[in-house]
């Protein structure tokens, strides 16, 4: 390969490090299905890229997050479009984790030993919708403000900690500003950070156990 | 007849492809119909709002379930829900596992897509 790469690869070991994953044998005649989950994978590198970029023009607090949103919207160059591929990404994320996952069941690719990877799927799968709640309150809209506020509130019916909860989780006894901090962070640095932990014990796996074959 | 290829190129020249065509879908998606701007928060005049798609099967269950007997619908059921998900595995196990996991897998399912569907129309 290039001198480049070369001069990389003497310092930083790219190859060699890798050879076994990269020549790693994959069986010959999967079907086309076997894309679902990397086609998911695609989304979330997308949701990831764009979120970085309306990280740079949104505000998350009280006062300025409606304008801020406006603005990508109105003003940012391309802006419209960025929240557009990121708000699609999430949506065709959750399809094809649904895809992928009815794909897994039906070839039964969850049983030994595999039983652990469906785990770490499943919670996946559960993170990636907390992530989509946390996201929605974001744009501090009607819409967004309304819905955290009916959604919140079903934390309250927990028998006998449920008000302690839903205090925690709206840093309040209402949808604030607080709120809207909390959620930013969870859905910008919790929940994307336990998403990545997530999927590389995920990948993890399928190399250790290789592709399984439709049963 | 146990045929083989190697991850790179073979694999990884199809993952590629699977990408790509998974970024055309995005592109098209978001070029036809982009996010509008929702109105200015009104803190005073509550409104009844729609979740996301894939929360309507909860917010739809939610509402077969009034007043004291509420946390069935907000915890019981979603907890009984994603238990049976992460248990399938353990589900498929001894006589009939199959049977019994297919049953589960339909069931989780098909709630979800009834209880969105009773939601949406």
């Amino acid at each position: 390969m290039g001198n480049i790469f070369d001069w990389v690869d003497s310092r930083f070991g790219v190859r060699k490090p890798h050879s076994k994953f990269l020549e790693r044998r994959i069986p010959e005649n999967l079907n086309y299905s076997y894309c679902l989950g990397g086609m998911a994978f695609t989304y979330f590198l997308i949701l990831a890229v764009t979120g970085l970029l309306l990280s740079i023009y949104y505000v998350p607090s009280e006062k300025e997050a409606y304008r801020s949103i406006v603005m990508i919207t109105n003003e940012v160059m391309l802006g419209w479009l960025i929240r557009g591929l990121h708000k699609w990404s999430a949506t065709l994320f959750i399809i094809f984790i649904m895809l992928h996952t009815i794909r897994v069941f039906v070839s039964k690719a969850y049983r030994p030993p595999k039983e652990l990877n469906w785990m770490v799927g499943v919670l996946t799968f559960v993170v990636v919708m907390a992530s989509g709640f946390t996201g929605y309150l974001l744009p501090w809209d009607q819409k967004a403000y309304w819905a955290t506020e009916v959604g919140t509130s079903m934390i309250q019916t927990v028998p006998f900690i449920g008000d302690y909860l839903v205090y925690a989780v709206r840093g309040g006894t209402e949808v604030n500003g607080a709120t809207l901090i909390r959620f930013y962070s969870f859905h910008i640095l919790y929940l994307p950070i336990t998403i990545s932990l997530l999927l590389w014990a995920h990948f993890h796996i399928v190399k250790k156990q290789g592709i399984s074959k439709w049963l | 007849m146990k045929k083989e290829k190697n991850f790179y190129p073979d694999y990884l020249s199809e993952i590629i492809v699977a990408m790509l065509v998974s970024i055309e879908i995005l592109i098209i998606l978001a070029l036809l119909y982009y996010p509008s701007i929702g109105r200015q928060i009104d803190f005073t005049k509550q409104f009844q709002p729609r979740p996301e798609w894939y929360f309507l099967w909860l917010f739809e269950m939610i509402g077969y379930f009034p007043g004291n007997s509420a946390f069935i619908g907000t915890v019981v059921i979603p907890v009984v829900y994603v238990l049976l998900f992460l248990l399938i595995p353990y589900i498929d196990r001894g006589k009939n596992g199959g049977l019994k996991a297919i049953i589960v897998g339909i069931f989780l399912l098909l709630t979800f897509i009834v209880l969105t569907l009773i939601s949406v129309l």
